[in-house]
């Protein structure tokens, strides 16, 4: 059926008699290329389910099993003709974007952060860990990592000329006359087989593990060559739920609440671990008002920043499409490849390249038009910078489609507005730019929704600022999501949970402004579609 | 039909990344088993991009002589950030290099091990290396390498080395005025300043960051950002910003501060040892002295910083970890080719006096870092930096100083108590 | 037609004009030589002169950046703060440097065949939804809409430690997917693709006209049959600029890439270019211009490629009145 690509014709459809049946083979060809690709399907799951079995992954492998008889159930079914279009995509979408999403939403109900990563059996484990000194005065031992009959044992060789084997049940002493020594430590033993580095780091976990119980401590390896007889310093007491250090007696509760040890004077252990804190985070969006009050300014700015940087690159991209749409300008082509290359450079690259031809002192920009402007020093020159960067790297794009969507328009409604005596500008507009609004809004849109949320274009250019004197945390353009990396990544550590909960808010705004105005557009959708 | 070719290309092109993943993934991180890998397993090393070139060498050669595969792998960004978390869900590195302010920080979230020295390997490194690395009393890490700002110049411009920053800004000023250079010095702030930079005329002119409790360690319930004493630090710091004499702005960033001088637009430099070699690329005649103070103020206290290796404590290979990070790193050789690779003043002393001869720049680095203050590594300091940067650029700018301190005051308080 | 084609509005622009193309039948500008002969500069102005303006003036606007991007590509001391647009020398030492001193090669065919395998497989898939949105009814169409939009508004970075998790434990099982492989950073762009390419595929879809459909099933084609044999090759353009789209956005992506890949030859583009200036930013800064217009370079011999798509009428349907 052909279409012509030229212009707006297209074929209506044929009357009975010129219709061919598709051809037999069709049929065939998409039975054989379903089964095909089922039979693929199979092969996958198939495979996938091996590891998973040796590995006794009951759950995964029950989400794999579910998934792949949905996949069969739905393509072998006669019926459920919109989920064969839409499985694969929204299978994508659920693994890789809805299940991230889900899970960092539920650590808004946690206290999620620096600090606060683990389970409190790891903050405990991280914290006798840490608190293991050598014994003052204790000897240090010279190690080889050796094994007897499979066990593994520590041969010790102290400063002294002592020689030692070492294993779970205590430090005995060995024969030197069955060792040598060479270089502080034995190399070999009779009735033990040493192993070399590699051979020992095979066994590391052991290695690591193993303590050797002595009177006042333990002995440790360090490394795999030296040992030292050492001891933790605090150690945690299930019977109290509290940290005590054994030399000093002093005591760190735990605060279940807060996930963290502390003691009576309100110092904390800095070891702490992740607990669910219920709404406190949705809380303190609401209630601390070094947030909640640059909430508005930075989300009218956002708004403003999406709907600017679309409008611009649409005008000017428009603007560049009606004057290259003449078959009169002479070397079109050429216009075209140059005008499109800001679209081609890398984006990150070239966002570096801008920031520096805004410096006030050494910047192109200064320089060329022998201006003294603090372009990224001052609130409104630097949202007008990052705007006309955002021009810059988009506008091609936009005179692209408008170019296609141009040529699409029908010559005929122009001519027939010329007849009733429209001027170039009232043809264009009463015209051309209805027709092109419908045809490209949902680039539009989509453009719109990728600009919200531009966090390159904010944060490889002014990261946000500048800052108001009184208020380093949010800046004049910053945008939510720039802020949001803030919360989480700075500061004092990242917060994870707290920039859990604002992104949850900042979604919630979206989410109704977008219903909204999809409200709006659903008439126009059904009238053009 | 363009569909269907389009649609081979893509199958082909499938089949290579399948092949071309495979392949990568049985080079990475052992237990796969090919017989190219060593049986001992893969220690892996985090490093950022530069250090990581100049680690591989000697990463190969631990590995050879003892039956193991070292892989350096360099993290572009966020190196301390990835760290953690990938720590946190078992996928990280086995060790990790990075400034030792990181140590807070990386205790807090439980992802590096103390590392326990001999008293004779103690004595090794310098005091300053020492001290900057333990925490809570305890050594977190293995230092290689020093840091700290100094003055740099020109001295084909400016023979004379400046006793105070009014001497060094009007020798500045002169230069500028007579049209030889364009910036009368060259400290890098930029639009969200550079707390590191500036901190040592904030310490000449009197202020202070954190108190110090009896023991020494500091005190993070003891905030000096908004104390009169800072306050008054600030005011002389914008007497020089851009409302002023116009020595100090925040047009001269991270990324420009260096070309200026090398560039011959400044005569005066203040930086690291990080700077030397694109200095000596460019051909300057040049000294190095310590940052100067203000007039009748303190002695300037740059901060110093130290690089160091850290065990991570959920690495895989944790003892062959602490192996080369406490026994192996610990010796002259490591230390003098990471110092040939970066110069800095390495953090053994055996390797700074191999060194110290052929190189008369790094005793030149340690005499200015001597009066230094090591940069906390209490969890606490990173509050601090962006609302003290902040707060410093926006002086510069021409704000005023007492209103802006308490703002940054009252940020990092809350931000310290949350 | 009218006749008045020649007497109307003389010097406009007519912006309806093409290459000899149906649609002006009959009264060619027959009086044109007339009304440029009487009229002079100032109608020439008019009609060609302010496009050949607009024209430059963007092509000015669009190169300056890009001038002293190759200009410190060429510039044996590749630094930054020189504020010239042209180069104290030209040499390819650069370009060498960069392939010689990094793991340029590898990055460069990573991001190709990410970039292009996500796009090609991205667009497949949203075709896939796009046609389902626009053609067939079910419960739910409209909710499904806004969903897929507004899903894309949750911060990517966020979920950084759920995809830590997540690949994590898929590495553990298949080596291949895991963390720090590139068919594990493919699947997980693969998630966002089914986001906006289907918004825009459908708002493109439905400019189709249905009676295409309606004439085919009357000749008894399946709905597999509409799709690969009717819809499909019409929406070429469509597929072509959204392929565009997808391959620019994953080579530039930066943030899941840094994350996800830590050993050399397996970073892409972006990771490994970042990297080279992170640090040293005066001592590379002439090799990342180099490593940028290299990265270039794939784009727009892409967009050569489409060219005829992406111009030739993106909505191949009807834009009928």
């Amino acid at each position: 059926m052909a279409v012509e690509r030229n212009g707006a014709e297209v074929t209506p459809p044929r009357p009975a008699a010129d219709r061919t049946p598709p051809p037999p083979g069709a049929r065939l060809a998409g039975q054989a290329g379903k089964t095909l690709l089922l039979g693929l399907v199979a092969a996958l799951a198939v495979w996938g389910a091996f590891p998973l079995v040796s590995a006794h992954a009951w759950p995964a492998l029950g989400a794999l099993a579910v998934v792949t008889a949905l996949i069969f159930s739905v393509y072998l079914s006669k019926r459920r003709i919109p989920l064969k279009y839409l499985l694969p995509g929204t299978l994508l979408l659920i693994a890789f974007q809805v299940i991230p999403v889900v899970y960092t939403a539920s650590t808004a109900l946690t206290n999620f952060g620096d600090g606060h990563r683990g389970s409190k059996q790891d903050a405990v484990v991280a914290i006798q860990g840490a608190s293991v000194r050598q014994v003052p005065g204790s000897t240090e031992y010279g190690l080889t990592v050796a094994t007897r009959g499979g066990t593994l044992v520590f041969l010790l060789a102290d400063p002294s000329g002592g020689t030692f084997v070492g294993d779970a049940k205590g430090l005995r002493s060995l024969d030197p006359s069955s060792v040598t020594v060479s270089g502080g430590r034995i190399t070999s033993a009779s009735g033990y087989s040493v192993l070399n580095l590699g051979e020992a780091n095979a066994r590391g976990a052991e290695v690591t593990a193993l303590s050797v119980p002595t009177p006042d401590g333990a002995i440790r390896a360090n490394g795999l060559t030296r040992a030292f007889d050492g001891k933790a310093s605090q150690a945690y007491d299930a019977g109290c739920d509290c940290v005590r250090d054994t030399s000093t007696g002093h005591v760190w509760r735990a605060d279940n609440a807060n996930g963290s040890f502390v003691d009576s004077d309100g110092q904390k252990l800095p070891q702490g671990w992740r607990v669910n804190v219920g709404l406190r985070n949705f809380g303190r969006v609401l209630t601390d008002s070094r947030i909640s009050g640059p909430f508005l300014r930075t989300l009218v700015w956002n708004m403003a920043f999406a709907v600017l940087t679309v409008l611009a690159q649409f005008a000017l991209g428009l603007l560049c499409a009606l004057a290259m749409h003449s078959p009169r300008v002479r070397g079109r082509s050429v216009y075209r490849a140059l005008m499109v290359l800001p679209y081609a450079m890398p984006s990150f690259a070239m966002l570096l390249v801008w920031t520096d031809m805004f410096n006030q002192d050494f910047g192109l920009i200064n320089k060329l038009f022998s201006l003294n402007v603090d372009w990224l020093g001052q609130p409104w020159t630097a949202r007008a910078a990052v705007i006309l960067v955002q021009l810059w790297l988009g506008y091609p794009y936009m005179f692209l489609v408008s170019t296609g969507a141009l040529q699409a328009i029908p010559k005929d409604l122009q001519e027939a507005a010329e007849v009733d005596g429209a001027s170039a500008w009232g043809r264009f507009r009463q015209v051309t730019l209805p027709l092109l609004l419908v045809a490209l809004s949902p680039l539009l849109i989509s453009s719109f929704a990728y600009n919200f949320n531009n966090f390159n274009a904010i944060r490889l250019t002014t990261e946000g600022g500048p800052f108001p004197p009184t208020d380093s945390s949010v800046g004049a353009t910053d945008l939510l999501i720039t802020y949001t990396y803030r919360v989480a990544f700075g500061g004092q550590g990242a917060q994870f949970g707290f920039a859990a909960a604002l992104s949850l808010y900042i979604f919630a705004i979206v989410a109704i402004i977008s219903a909204i105005s999809f409200r709006r557009t659903r008439r126009q959708e059904e009238v053009y579609s | 039909m363009r569909i269907r070719t389009a649609g081979v290309v893509a199958a082909v092109s499938m089949v290579a990344l399948v092949v071309a993943g495979c392949g990568d993934s049985s080079t990475k991180s052992g237990g796969t088993g090919t017989p190219s890998k060593a049986a001992g397993g893969t220690l892996v090393i985090w490093a950022d991009d530069q250090r990581t070139a100049a680690l591989k060498p000697f990463a190969d050669k631990f590995g050879k002589d003892n039956g193991v595969t070292v892989q350096v792998q360099a993290i572009s960004k966020d190196l301390q950030t990835n760290f953690v978390t990938a720590s946190q869900s078992g996928k990280g590195p086995d060790i990790v290099v990075g400034a030792h302010d990181w140590i807070g920080n990386m205790v807090q979230n439980g992802a590096i091990d103390p590392v326990q020295l001999t008293d004779a390997q103690k004595s090794g490194f310098a005091d300053i290396a020492l001290k900057a690395v333990t925490f809570n009393g305890q050594v977190y890490g293995v230092p290689y390498a020093i840091e700290n700002l100094a003055l740099i110049r020109n001295t084909d411009l400016a023979p004379n080395a400046p006793s105070t920053m009014d001497d060094l800004v009007a020798a500045g000023t002169a230069l500028k005025t007579a049209g030889k250079v364009t910036n009368i010095m060259s400290l890098q702030v930029s639009q969200t300043g550079d707390a590191y930079h500036i901190y040592p005329l904030f310490t000449s002119g009197g202020g202070y960051l954190f108190g110090t409790k009896a023991n020494g360690d500091y005190d993070p319930a003891d905030l000096g950002v908004d104390k009169p004493a800072s306050v008054a630090a600030f005011q002389k710091i914008a007497a020089f910003g851009e409302k002023g004499s116009g020595a100090l702005t925040r047009s001269v960033t991270g990324d420009n501060a260096i070309p200026t001088f090398t560039g011959g637009k400044a005569a005066f430099l203040i930086s690291g040892p990080w700077a030397i070699p694109d200095i000596k690329k460019a051909g300057l005649h040049y000294d190095i002295t310590p940052v100067p103070g203000f007039a009748g103020g303190k002695a300037a206290q740059p901060f110093v910083g130290v690089q160091a290796f850290y065990v991570a404590s959920k690495g895989k290979n944790k003892a062959l970890a602490q192996e080369f990070v406490t026994n192996y790193l610990t010796k002259p050789d490591l230390q003098v080719a990471l110092y040939q690779a970066n110069p800095r003043p390495p953090a053994l002393t055996t390797a700074l006096n191999q060194v110290k001869a052929s190189d008369p720049d790094l005793q030149k680095f340690m005499d200015a870092g001597k009066g230094g203050a090591v940069l906390p590594a209490i969890p606490q300091m990173a509050a601090i930096w962006d609302p003290f940067g902040k707060a410093e650029a926006a002086i510069i700018g021409g704000a005023d100083v007492p209103s802006t301190l308490a703002a940054a005051a009252k940020t990092i308080t809350d931000q310290i108590n949350k | 037609m009218s006749e008045r084609a020649g007497a109307a509005a003389p010097g406009l622009s007519r912006p309806a004009d093409e290459v000899g193309v149906s649609g002006r039948r009959g009264k060619a500008s027959s009086s044109a030589p007339r009304e440029r002969a009487n009229h002079g500069l100032v109608r020439s102005f008019r009609r060609v002169g302010w496009r050949h303006l607009v024209g430059v003036l963007a092509v000015v606007f669009s190169l300056v950046p890009i001038v002293f991007v190759v200009s410190a590509a060429v510039n044996p001391v590749g630094s930054l703060s020189s504020t010239q647009l042209y180069p104290t020398g030209a040499g390819l030492g650069n370009f060498t440097d960069l392939l010689r001193t990094t793991a340029f090669g590898h990055w460069y065919l990573n991001s190709v065949l990410i970039a292009g395998l996500s796009a090609f497989s991205g667009v497949f898939v949203s075709m896939l939804a796009a046609f389902a949105f626009s053609r067939l009814r079910f419960t739910g169409r409209r909710v499904g809409l806004i969903a897929l939009l507004l899903i894309q508004m949750f911060p990517q970075f966020l979920a950084v430690v759920a995809i830590y998790l997540m690949f994590g434990r898929i590495g553990d099982f298949y080596p291949a997917l895991g963390l720090n492989t590139q068919l594990g950073l493919l699947l997980l762009y693969l998630g966002p693709a089914l986001g906006v390419n289907t918004w825009l595929m459908k708002g493109f879809l439905d400019t189709v006209p249905r009676e295409l459909d309606e004439s085919a099933v009357i000749d008894g084609a399946t709905h597999a049959q509409i799709f690969f044999r009717i819809i499909l090759p019409l929406v070429t353009p469509m597929l072509a600029v959204t392929g565009l789209l997808g391959f620019i956005f994953t080579i530039n992506e930066f943030l899941l890439a840094n994350t996800f890949l830590t050993t050399p030859e397996t970073k892409t583009l972006a990771v490994g270019l970042y990297g080279l200036i992170a640090g040293q930013r005066n001592a590379n800064f002439g090799m990342f211009c180099a490593g940028s217009l290299l990265t270039a370079v794939p784009t727009v011999v892409l967009f050569q490629f489409l060219q005829r798509y992406i111009v030739s009428g993106l909505t191949s349907g009807a834009v009928k009145g």
